[in-house]
């Protein structure tokens, strides 16, 4: 009697693992900065929601693969894909030449622009403006190099997130902050404790474009997601989306 | 306890056999520096024949402890710079890159120094005090600080307060460690002029001096030789730990590597270069605290 049971729990521990295994195969683990609402934050629940994640889930699904959507912190995650610890990064990553030599892009799932966002009352018609200014933003993002680039003379801020940043400008110890238009629309108009503090004053007007990254020489994966993409673009889904994240603000 | 095995290397006529009194076996090693011992026998009798052996005759031990440190120095040194003539391309690149934060880095970590050391020695003289008040103040003090992690402090000095007044990344920065270093710190003074033993305080008061002259004119004097190691030891924690403020968005060496990271996604070649520098200034600040130590025992050699 022993015995056979024994027997039956090696068996049905071998079908869970061969199971397991079986579905490991079409598994991938994606990462998500969740500290860029709208595109990626945390939910009630600390589960990571957002544009980028529901717009990952949907392209997978489309594409037949399964995805496990994990916060990972934006400092690094990069190398985390570089290094194989998850497969995609789905965190609003602008599809920009230096990324591309050492990473692998699907095509664009949004577009964007960079964004300044100033104290009520406060504007600027350019870039110059900011000279002299303190100006924050998240360390490593595409706001920080259009800065930088720009070369205006302005003190650059590097923060770990751009709430942080947010929250300085709000309380008086910074100028500005630049980021992505998306997030400062979130942060100008619907995140209650700063909405009506902030006046978004300027857009670059150069158009970034989003990619999910994948390390290269991983084609077949983008061509899956790619597939997906344009599964979730030709069925209605991105525009559902859209509506369902941005609201009226596009 | 019988003590085989610290005197093992020794010949067996002078090693503390089985059966003999354990000070013998206490003493006999010293005879031959043993530097870790240094600190702790700042006032034994044992230490006067240390340093007049020690002082003149280089001994095999010592110049062991100079190899660990000379080892690691020449290796950092040279590692930084055979990857700078090797690999120009990242190294020297990344290399360039980092100055500014480490003048910020030294920035803080010195502003904190000058508040942390007086805070210091404030708290330890709060602590033997013989008013009730005074004394749990300052024990509350460092009861509270030791509890809570330096990143936390930091953190709520810089973004859980300004929702009452504003400073700057730097100030807060150095607020925090200087106030949690303090605390350290006060444990460290407190352990020093607890060492001083009781016949010289009572001595000065015997001669008249009153309270305050005998801490400041006889205890702390001599306090001070064991207080400065461990202090000095600090004070190189402390520099380790600025690289926290990063988090704060102060361009220290940590920052301006992460912000090179983010652009080149060059993870292993930034902190590579980012762990040497680190080493080697805490390397060439150990030296000049033994440095030191060994100035300020000169007397015990007498």
């Amino acid at each position: 009697m022993f015995r056979s049971l024994c027997g039956g729990f090696v068996l049905a521990l071998a079908i869970v693992a061969l199971g397991g295994i079986a579905q490991a195969a079409e598994k991938y683990t994606v990462a998500s900065d969740c500290t860029w609402p709208p595109m990626e934050l945390l939910d009630d629940q600390k589960q990571p929601t957002g544009y980028s994640v529901d717009y990952i889930k949907e392209a997978a699904k489309a594409a037949g693969i399964d995805v496990d959507v994990q916060n990972v912190a934006w400092d690094g995650i990069f190398g985390g894909v570089a290094t194989g610890k998850y497969d995609i990064v789905a965190s609003s990553t602008t599809i920009t030449p230096e990324r591309q030599k050492q990473f692998a892009f699907t095509v664009p799932y949004y577009e964007v622009e960079q964004a300044v966002i100033l104290p009520a009352g406060q504007s600027i018609q350019s870039l110059a403006d900011l000279k002299d200014k303190k100006v924050g933003g998240q360390i490593g993002t595409t706001g920080i190099f259009v800065m930088r680039k720009a070369d205006t003379g302005a003190d650059l801020r590097e923060y770990d997130d751009v709430g942080l940043a947010i929250q300085d400008l709000v309380g008086g110890r910074i100028d500005a902050v630049i980021c992505d238009d998306p997030v400062a629309m979130y942060y100008v108009n619907k995140k209650p404790d700063t909405a009506g503090k902030l006046n978004l004053s300027y857009k670059t007007g150069d158009k970034e474009y989003y990619g999910f990254t994948v390390r290269k020489g991983r084609d077949d994966l983008v061509e899956k997601l790619n597939k997906g993409i344009k599964a979730v673009k030709d069925s209605g889904k991105e525009a559902e989306l859209i509506s369902k994240w941005m609201g009226d603000g596009k | 306890m019988d003590n085989h095995g610290t005197n093992s290397d020794r010949p067996a006529s002078d090693s503390g056999r089985a059966g003999q009194p354990p000070f013998l076996g206490l003493f006999r090693p010293r005879r031959g520096i043993n530097p870790t011992f240094e600190g702790e026998e700042g006032h034994s009798k044992a230490n006067i024949v240390l340093v007049t052996d020690g002082a003149s005759i280089p001994n095999p031990q010592e110049r062991r402890l100079v190899n660990a440190w000379s080892i690691a120095l020449v290796g950092a040194v040279g590692s930084l710079i055979a990857l700078c003539l090797l690999w120009p391309d990242p190294y020297l690149r990344i290399l360039l890159y980092l100055p500014d934060g480490v003048v910020i880095t030294f920035e803080i970590t010195i502003l904190s120094i000058c508040f942390a050391v007086p805070l210091g020695l404030l708290t330890g003289l709060g602590r033997i005090s013989r008013n009730r008040i005074i004394n749990l103040l300052a024990s509350t003090y460092v009861e509270v600080i030791r509890g809570i992690p330096l990143l936390v402090q930091l953190f709520y000095i810089y973004y859980a307060l300004s929702r009452f007044f504003q400073v700057s990344g730097i100030a807060s920065a150095v607020t925090a460690i200087s106030i949690c270093y303090g605390a350290y710190m006060g444990e460290v003074f407190r352990a020093g002029i607890m060492a001083i033993p009781k016949g010289q305080s009572e001595a000065a008061r015997s001669l008249g001096f009153n309270r305050f002259q005998t801490m400041f004119l006889v205890i702390l004097p001599q306090a001070w030789r064991t207080i400065l190691p461990p202090v000095g030891n600090e004070c190189i924690a402390m520099l380790k730990d600025t690289s926290l403020v990063s988090i704060l968005a102060v361009p220290d060496i940590m920052q301006r590597a992460r912000s090179f990271v983010g652009t080149t996604y060059l993870y292993f070649e930034t902190y590579t270069v980012v762990a040497l520098i680190y080493l080697i200034i805490t390397l060439i600040l150990s030296k000049c605290v033994s440095h030191m130590e060994g100035r300020l025992n000169y007397y015990d050699g007498k």
